[in-house]
């Protein structure tokens, strides 16, 4: 299976000069990309000028040409094209050598600033941009938390607060949908499969590329006007919105859809045909499950999400009418298409992120999962409810009261998936010797958060308490404790889990502890008192708190400190850690999954020989004390850390 | 992190057909959906008749005769690429490629054609529900006709430089996308044309 191509490949290893660096990269992608953004937007804003009988240009499809024209220019400048024309134009097929090269093969850390194909280059930037979306989106958090410290206009007007508010949001879900299918589904599954790649290494880069593209959009908002639309952007608020800073956020939405949409078929493909020998269905570590279930469920919710969009740029760039009653539209029509992919989203949220504190519960635990089928089970019965249950969030809206019933009642059904899955996680802890470490404590916060977040959740599905508790600050307080709570929880317990696999580097556990309670206290105490100031009946979307909620917000934001400062320990920890860090050993943690059977850093086609699976890598047995430098072991020695494989 | 291991290893040629099916599928799926979404969305607003301004008196569908005409090419391009693609996904076999020829020129007219008939509707402001769901299923239905035409070129570029041998699974995944941008064209399309 495998051919040696020295020769050819020493073609590649000669010293590139500054330009064949540069050409194709990240840098001639952006200044192609604001080049043909900036020629293709004057010469629209010239063309609707001519066209209006008034000789205003048309803002919004400005906007529109020119998000198109940097998306395309940019992927012409970093290369992305590149492969498609010589797969159709090429005398020959792509050489090992330009295979090698493609996957960042000698070009140092200049290889995640290009469009290499190495799956572990591209989970690593799927890693950093998450971070980077963290930080971003918890600024406006913060800002947030700022202005509702105190009554009154402290910091911002009222429209400057709501696009803060729906930028923080659509950030936030964006970074949440990708922290781990991004990272952990591209750096980690494939190697917990026993594959040498992605299924298609240049479409994997492509998902990748468009994200970063896509960044820019979104925040290009603050410069073109903002958008007050909330994270969902209703219509018909968003085809009236006059700014195109609502052009921004379809168009990001749009380019995510598609981002998305790709790289959850190239992990979806990779799962189903590249698992290696024995890799069968019944041996797949749950966290492969848990991003396979989660990316399903995105390739079906997102055409919906991206053809809602469409209609949206329709009606501001065309004047067309979807969503106007005016002319026939209907706002309806907006909530049905968005939440058939908004409640989904949730899970695609939600459900890798269980899925890894139940990985990482057994490692800790040092005893076999319990209940394994079930796990898969619930996780099924999780995704399959959760495209029939969106009708919840129209409860209040007046459109369809007949179906308020059984959106209700299979609302309510998800909570018995659920309930076997904290079942399983709650019964592999039971009587497990627990070696309490970051990844650890994450855990126990997710199985806290998410107890909270779930159990309010039931007075959100049940009518007659929505009637009350819609469109306030309680929901705002239930969907932080699911999404924070259960899926970003869950994120950071990947995090310090496989970052000394990814990165080669120990992170600080003392920093990591530090980040934790910070975070884990600040977080709690921040929305439990949002809990209470939803029962007093605070809306949502309100800049200036009115008298009776303001002792309730002036300590949220209290608390709130506490998480800005746990954000800066977690920061430092990385930054020290890259500088200083110690490097990690290929099995840092005891594990048996497959990832930890190679060294680390990983080599770049990972394995040297395809290993062949006889098990399920959950058979741990009792802690026997571990040798010296070897970290705990279990009981069948070094031998027993990787049952997994034969060879 | 060092890319020690320099060896470069071939997939095994099941493997690459499994995956090239299961992408395309998978890509057939997703998009699938969004068609779907078109249509749901398009019968909702029509059940809806908000305001009873869904279609006001004036409104136009497109011409059916260039859609029709647009629609039959579709289907002489699908047959050809049939009679292409039955050869040319067999092992050894390289099919006539003068049929996949036809087949993508076909196409190509069929997208010029759909792009014609989107750009020449003079819908006027604000353009009712009813024609907003025309203007979408033709503009929606052009571009899949030119990402088809694309794949189409790129193909027949692979064959013109020889390298369709040893990748007979290329024509058959082709050949799943060329029917599915048919098949949804004209499904758009029957639904269009009998949207009232």
């Amino acid at each position: 299976m495998s051919s040696t191509t020295e020769s050819t490949a020493v073609t590649v290893d000669k010293r590139p000069n500054l330009i064949s660096r540069l050409i194709p990269s990240v840098v001639s992608g952006i200044v192609l990309g604001v080049i043909g953004a900036a020629i293709v937007g004057l010469i629209v804003n010239k063309i609707t000028t001519a066209y209006s009988p008034d000789t205003v240009p048309n803002d919004n499809a400005v906007a529109a040409s020119a998000f198109i024209a940097w998306v395309f220019f940019f992927m012409i400048g970093i290369g992305a094209f590149n492969g498609v024309f010589e797969w159709g134009f090429s005398r020959h097929e792509p050489t090992p050598a330009e295979e090698m090269h493609m996957a960042g093969k000698g070009q140092g850390l200049w290889r995640y600033f290009r469009y290499t194909t190495d799956h572990k280059v591209v989970g690593v930037q799927y890693l950093a941009t998450t971070l980077a979306l963290f930080f971003v989106g918890s600024l406006g958090a913060f800002s947030i938390r700022l202005e509702q410290s105190r009554p009154g206009a402290l910091f911002f007007n009222p429209s400057t607060y709501n696009t803060i508010v729906s930028a923080h949001g659509i950030i936030m879900i964006v970074a949440t949908i990708i922290m781990i299918t991004g990272p952990v589904g591209n750096f980690v599954v494939p190697i917990m499969i026993g594959a040498r790649d992605m299924a298609f290494p240049r479409l994997n880069a492509l998902s990748y590329w468009l994200l970063f593209v896509d960044v820019p959009v979104i925040l290009s908002t603050f410069f073109l006007g903002g958008f007050q639309t909330g994270w969902f952007g209703y219509a018909p608020i968003a085809d009236q919105q006059l700014t195109p800073g609502q052009t921004s956020y379809d168009f990001f939405i749009i380019i995510f859809a598609i981002s998305t949409t790709i790289a959850a078929m190239n992990i979806m493909t990779t799962v189903l045909v590249m698992r290696t020998r024995g890799m069968t269905w019944g041996r797949l570590p749950v966290t492969v499950w848990g991003v396979l279930f989660s990316v399903a469920l995105g390739l079906m919710a997102f055409p919906f999400f991206l053809m809602v969009q469409v209609m949206v740029v329709l009606d501001r760039v065309y004047q067309t009418s979807f969503f106007l009653a005016a002319s026939g539209g209907s706002n309806f029509l907006y909530e049905h298409l968005f939440w058939f992919f908004g409640h989904p989203e949730v899970y695609v949220i939600v459900l890798p992120s269980l899925a890894v504190a139940a990985e990482i519960a057994v490692v800790f635990a040092r005893k076999p999962v319990f209940g394994y089928r079930l796990i898969i089970a619930s996780m099924l019965g999780i995704s399959i409810l959760s495209v029939i249950v969106w009708g919840h969030h129209l409860y209040t809206s007046g459109s369809q009261d007949p179906l308020n019933i059984p959106f209700m009642l299979d609302t309510e059904l998800i909570s018995i998936p659920t309930g076997i899955f904290f079942l399983a996680l709650v019964g592999t802890f039971w009587r497990g010797k627990i070696w309490v470490t970051v990844p650890t404590l994450f855990v126990f916060a997710v199985l806290v958060n998410f107890v909270i977040g779930g159990i309010t959740g039931v007075y959100l599905a049940d009518l007659p308490t929505d009637e009350l508790l819609h469109g306030g600050m309680f929901v705002t307080a239930h969907f932080h404790f699911t999404l924070v709570g259960a899926g970003v929880f869950g994120f950071f317990a990947s995090f310090y889990y496989w970052f000394p696999k990814m990165v080669g580097k120990r992170l600080n556990p003392m920093l990591g502890q530090l980040h934790f309670w910070l975070f884990e206290i600040g977080f709690v105490g921040t929305f439990l008192f949002l809990f209470i100031a939803g029962l007093q009946g605070e809306p949502r979307w309100s800049a200036n708190i009115a008298a009776p909620f303001v002792t309730a917000n002036t300590v949220a934001s209290l608390f709130a400190i506490l998480i800005a400062v746990s954000v800066f320990v977690a920061i430092y920890n990385v930054v020290y850690t890259l500088a200083r860090g110690e490097a990690a050993e290929a099995n840092e943690w005891g594990g048996k999954t497959l990832e930890w059977t190679v060294p680390t850093p990983v080599p770049l086609e990972n394995f040297e020989e395809l290993p062949v699976v006889t098990s399920l890598p959950y058979s741990y047995g009792e802690l026997v004390p571990a040798t010296e430098g070897s970290g705990p072991v279990t009981e069948g020695g070094v031998e027993g850390v990787q049952p997994q494989i034969e060879s | 992190m060092s890319t020690s291991l320099e060896q470069v290893y071939e997939l095994e040629p099941r493997i690459k057909v499994a995956r090239a099916r299961a992408g395309v599928l998978l890509l057939i799926i997703s998009d699938a959906l969004a068609v779907i979404a078109v249509i749901a969305g398009s019968q909702y607003l029509q059940a809806l008749n908000t305001e009873g301004q869904y279609r006001v008196a004036g409104d136009y569908a497109p011409s059916f005769v260039a859609g029709l005409l647009v629609m039959i090419g579709l289907l002489l391009s699908g047959v050809a690429y049939y009679l292409w693609g039955r050869r040319a996904s067999k092992a050894g076999e390289t099919g006539q490629t003068l049929f996949l020829l036809l087949s993508l020129l076909i196409m190509l007219v069929a997208a010029v054609g759909e792009t014609w008939i989107g750009a020449t509707l003079r819908y006027g402001v604000p353009i009712q529900a009813f024609e907003s769901i025309h203007l979408l299923i033709t503009w929606f239905t052009a571009v899949h006709l030119w990402l088809a035409a694309i794949i189409g070129i790129l193909l027949f570029g692979r064959i013109l430089r020889g390298r369709i041998a040893g990748h007979e699974f290329v024509a058959e995944v082709s050949s799943w996308w060329w029917y599915y941008t048919v098949v949804a064209s004209i499904l758009l399309w029957l639904f269009a044309t009998y949207l009232t």
